[in-house]
């Protein structure tokens, strides 16, 4: 198959293993799938230590059960990936362990306290669900199989990020203006979630001609703002005076470009900012520290190659 | 010989075990499949497996999970918030209900 017939057959669940895609294809839905399987890992380390400061035991199981969730979207994510034959599993976690791989932009900063955590728990896990809802019609079929079961689940994680920061903000004085302290430091990283606005988007168009994406940056941005602003004000947040947001006639969201700072964001896409990198440096130790534990695996496999069962997809 | 018989609903949902048939052949065993699962419920489709082909693990041999109340993972659980301002919260939600609901018929 060539591009032009990718492009004419392009759509939903459209590709698949037995197809015989192009080169162009196959690397950028690999770009794509393992920014996204990166992500998932790195949120994962920015919320586990939380498991230990969570302030109850409910908060304990419910952020213990997303860590896992996470981690295990991240590992049908990289299958997911792996399928298009460019790169191992294997090669993709080297690469973020050694700061090659990209992932969000919010998972590169830092995170120390409890009130901080619904800014991911329900704001950028709400942006990335309005993302991944989007992605269920993606052309790669693997690809959209794997996010059947992630937006299964992150319904759960959602609510429950809205249920802390509920907790918060109808909590004592300090609370609340803890919440708003940690909602003016993420906000606009939160609105950098979708990137630039999609004249400056370096890679849209070849994804939106082969099905991969299936909605612009401009319009998961708009549908965020449309149902997460509300959001904040019903918890008595104020919305910071930048970047400053204007509602179009059509109903639509201009967000100004330059109230962002977008040389911190490309320093980020570049993995050359100190927190992302303490972050990376971070999950790199706790991948080595396992290393045995792969080898025991491994070295098992090999030795009962071919009597026992292989892992399912 | 015996097959075991799974029915499908409507288009895009999974085949669940609904019982089995004595066949000497698929064919007889589709046959007789449609008779017997077939036309009382609503049925979109219905699978055949020769029931030596099912690989089984059961409590002797595996120690599954599932026996401890883990309601916190589920989104219905958050009942102070709603999930209804996000089209695919709501749904990743209903997906959840329609599980459970599932399990339920056990």
């Amino acid at each position: 198959m060539d591009v032009d017939e990718v492009n004419e057959r392009a759509g939903p669940r459209e590709f698949g293993p037995h197809d015989d895609l192009p080169r162009e294809y196959r690397e950028a839905a690999t770009r794509m799938i393992q920014f996204h399987a990166n992500s998932e890992i790195m949120g994962a380390y920015l919320e586990k230590p939380f498991i230990r400061q969570a302030p109850s035991l409910d908060r304990k199981l419910a952020l213990s059960a997303k860590v896992q969730d996470e981690i295990g979207h991240g590992q049908l994510l990289y299958r997911a990936a792996e399928s298009l034959g460019v790169k191992t599993r294997d090669e993709m976690l080297t690469e973020l362990a050694e700061g090659e791989g990209k992932f969000l932009n919010c998972f590169h900063y830092e995170m120390d306290e409890w009130w901080e955590t619904p800014m991911i728990a329900f704001f950028v896990d709400g942006a990335a669900m309005r993302r991944q809802a989007t992605l269920k019609r993606t052309s790669w079929e693997p690809y959209a199989h794997a996010m059947d079961k992630i937006c299964f689940e992150e319904g759960f994680h959602v609510k429950h990020g809205e249920d802390i920061m509920k907790e918060l903000a109808t909590g004592s004085k300090k609370e609340r203006e803890k919440l708003q302290e940690a909602f003016d430091e993420w906000w606009p990283r939160i609105i950098q979630f979708f990137g630039p606005t999609d004249d400056q988007s370096t890679h849209h168009d070849f994804a939106a001609d082969v099905g991969l994406k299936t909605m612009t940056n401009d319009d998961l941005r708009n549908a965020f703002i449309d149902a997460y602003v509300p959001k904040a004000k019903k918890y008595g947040l104020e919305i910071p005076d930048e970047p400053r947001i204007r509602e179009r006639d059509d109903g639509t969201y201009e967000v100004v470009e330059d109230d962002l700072d977008w040389s911190e964001f490309f320093a980020i896409a570049k993995n050359d900012y100190d927190p992302g990198k303490e972050q990376i440096g971070g999950r790199r130790r706790a991948q080595e520290a396992v290393e045995w534990v792969r080898e025991a695996l491994d070295d098992h496999e090999t030795r009962t190659r071919g009597r026992e069962p292989q892992a399912a997809d | 010989m015996i097959w075991e018989v799974f029915r499908q609903e409507k288009t895009g949902e999974y085949h669940t075990h609904c019982g089995n048939v004595h066949a000497p052949d698929r064919e007889m065993a589709k046959m007789f499949a449609q008779i017997q699962h077939g036309r009382r419920k609503p049925t979109n489709s219905l699978w055949v497996v020769p029931q030596e082909e099912v690989g089984e693990v059961d409590t002797e041999e595996a120690r599954f999970g599932g026996t401890t109340d883990k309601s916190y993972r589920w989104a219905m659980t958050y009942q102070g918030v709603d999930a209804d301002f996000a089209e695919e919260v709501a749904e990743s939600q209903q997906e959840q209900e329609a599980a459970e609901r599932q399990r339920g018929d056990d």
